[in-house]
């Protein structure tokens, strides 16, 4: 077994969910939380895009049955969950310049001062 | 205090790692071959059942039509929070655009000229793409996003807020509106003819362009709002 044939859609995708989960650990800035989030969630689209990958089937379109068909489950879940992706990073950064306006708050700590991005 | 936090770092990279490296084991050790009963099913026969050629509408569409309902509203919500919850609404005199933004903004030359001559094609692949959704890659979702590119692209080239945002939230709630109204008759209620042929076409078409137009506000609300209140 070669070894590209590690970096397959699936392998990545678990890895991207982990260091968005990593992020999420130790990351103390929250656009670096909400970044990871989106990271996440990016490992996610992939996986699912890739899985029950099968050599040499033809996209899901008309009735030809020449080759199997790819499957087309994953790709009509991950289109929704694509847009929600993006309501939920859309609301994050609106609720996150509330707070830093309102309160002046720009980090998860107690200390109201912490700035800069190196947390 | 430092020795603690440093300690405290290790450990969490460690449980990402451990977490990640469990995760592959598991995934590239597993010998059990799982069926694909969904997949034989909406691969079957979506034509003959849902008239659409391409089988992704043929599932967002017919099949599992409610996930599409609640993605909408799922939309609509994040829309309606960016414009309500936000703290330049009650501080909206700080965040008055100056007219003279667009002179000190200094846009590009060459940015403003290609983007007038491609902008009307971005709109018209945009269209394209909404209405040959159920015969060919496309659908509502990424037509609306390319629409709202052609937003995007006016922005570069005329960064300027002569947009009534109200208008779009109103008509976004009235294609909400439609949209669950549309398949809750059509399919669940199966209020449709004996022979399907013709309906069912007509049926996805609007489907997709309601789903196009509502993702299209849906996002040049959001970019907007960001743009002109959020970003200031």
């Amino acid at each position: 077994m070669k070894p590209l044939d590690f970096i397959t859609g699936e392998i990545v995708g678990i890895l991207l969910f982990f260091i968005g989960l990593y992020g999420l650990m130790t990351k103390k800035t929250i656009v670096k939380t909400i970044m990871s989030m989106s990271i996440m969630e990016s490992g996610i689209f992939l996986f699912y895009i890739t899985i029950n990958f099968t050599e040499g089937a033809v996209p899901p379109i008309g009735q030809a049955q020449e080759a199997a068909f790819v499957d087309p489950v994953p790709s009509a879940l991950m289109i929704t969950a694509i847009v929600i992706g993006i309501g939920v990073t859309a609301i994050g950064l609106t609720m996150f310049m509330h707070y830093k306006q309102k309160h002046g708050i720009t980090h998860w700590s107690r200390n109201r001062n912490q700035t800069g991005s190196g947390h | 205090m430092a020795q603690t936090s440093r300690i405290f770092h290790a450990v969490r990279i460690l449980f990402a790692v451990l977490g990640a490296a469990v995760v592959l084991f598991l995934f590239l050790n597993h010998s059990e071959q799982l069926d694909t009963p969904l997949m034989d099913y909406f691969t079957d026969d979506f034509l003959g059942q849902t008239g659409a050629q391409n089988s992704v509408a043929a599932i967002y569409l017919n099949y599992r039509v409610f996930d599409t309902l609640f993605e909408a509203l799922m939309l609509m919500v994040s829309v309606m929070e960016v414009i309500n919850v936000s703290w330049a609404n009650k501080h909206a005199e700080q965040y008055r655009f100056e007219k003279d933004d667009f002179n000190r903004k200094n846009n590009s030359e060459i940015v403003i000229r290609m983007v007038g001559i491609i902008y009307p094609f971005v709109l018209l692949i945009g269209l394209y793409i909404i209405i040959n959704g159920h015969v060919s890659p496309g659908g509502g979702f990424q037509g609306g996003a390319v629409l709202a590119t052609a937003l995007i692209t006016r922005y570069l080239v005329y960064p300027n807020f002569d947009l009534d945002l109200h208008v779009l939230e109103k008509l976004e709630k009235f294609l909400f509106l439609s949209i669950v109204m549309t398949p809750v008759l059509y399919v669940f209620m199966q209020l449709q003819p004996a022979d399907t042929t013709l309906t069912n076409q007509i049926y996805l078409v609007a489907m997709n362009s309601l789903i196009g137009m509502k993702v299209f506000s849906g996002l040049s609300i959001i970019f907007y709002r960001f743009v002109f209140y959020e970003g200031r």
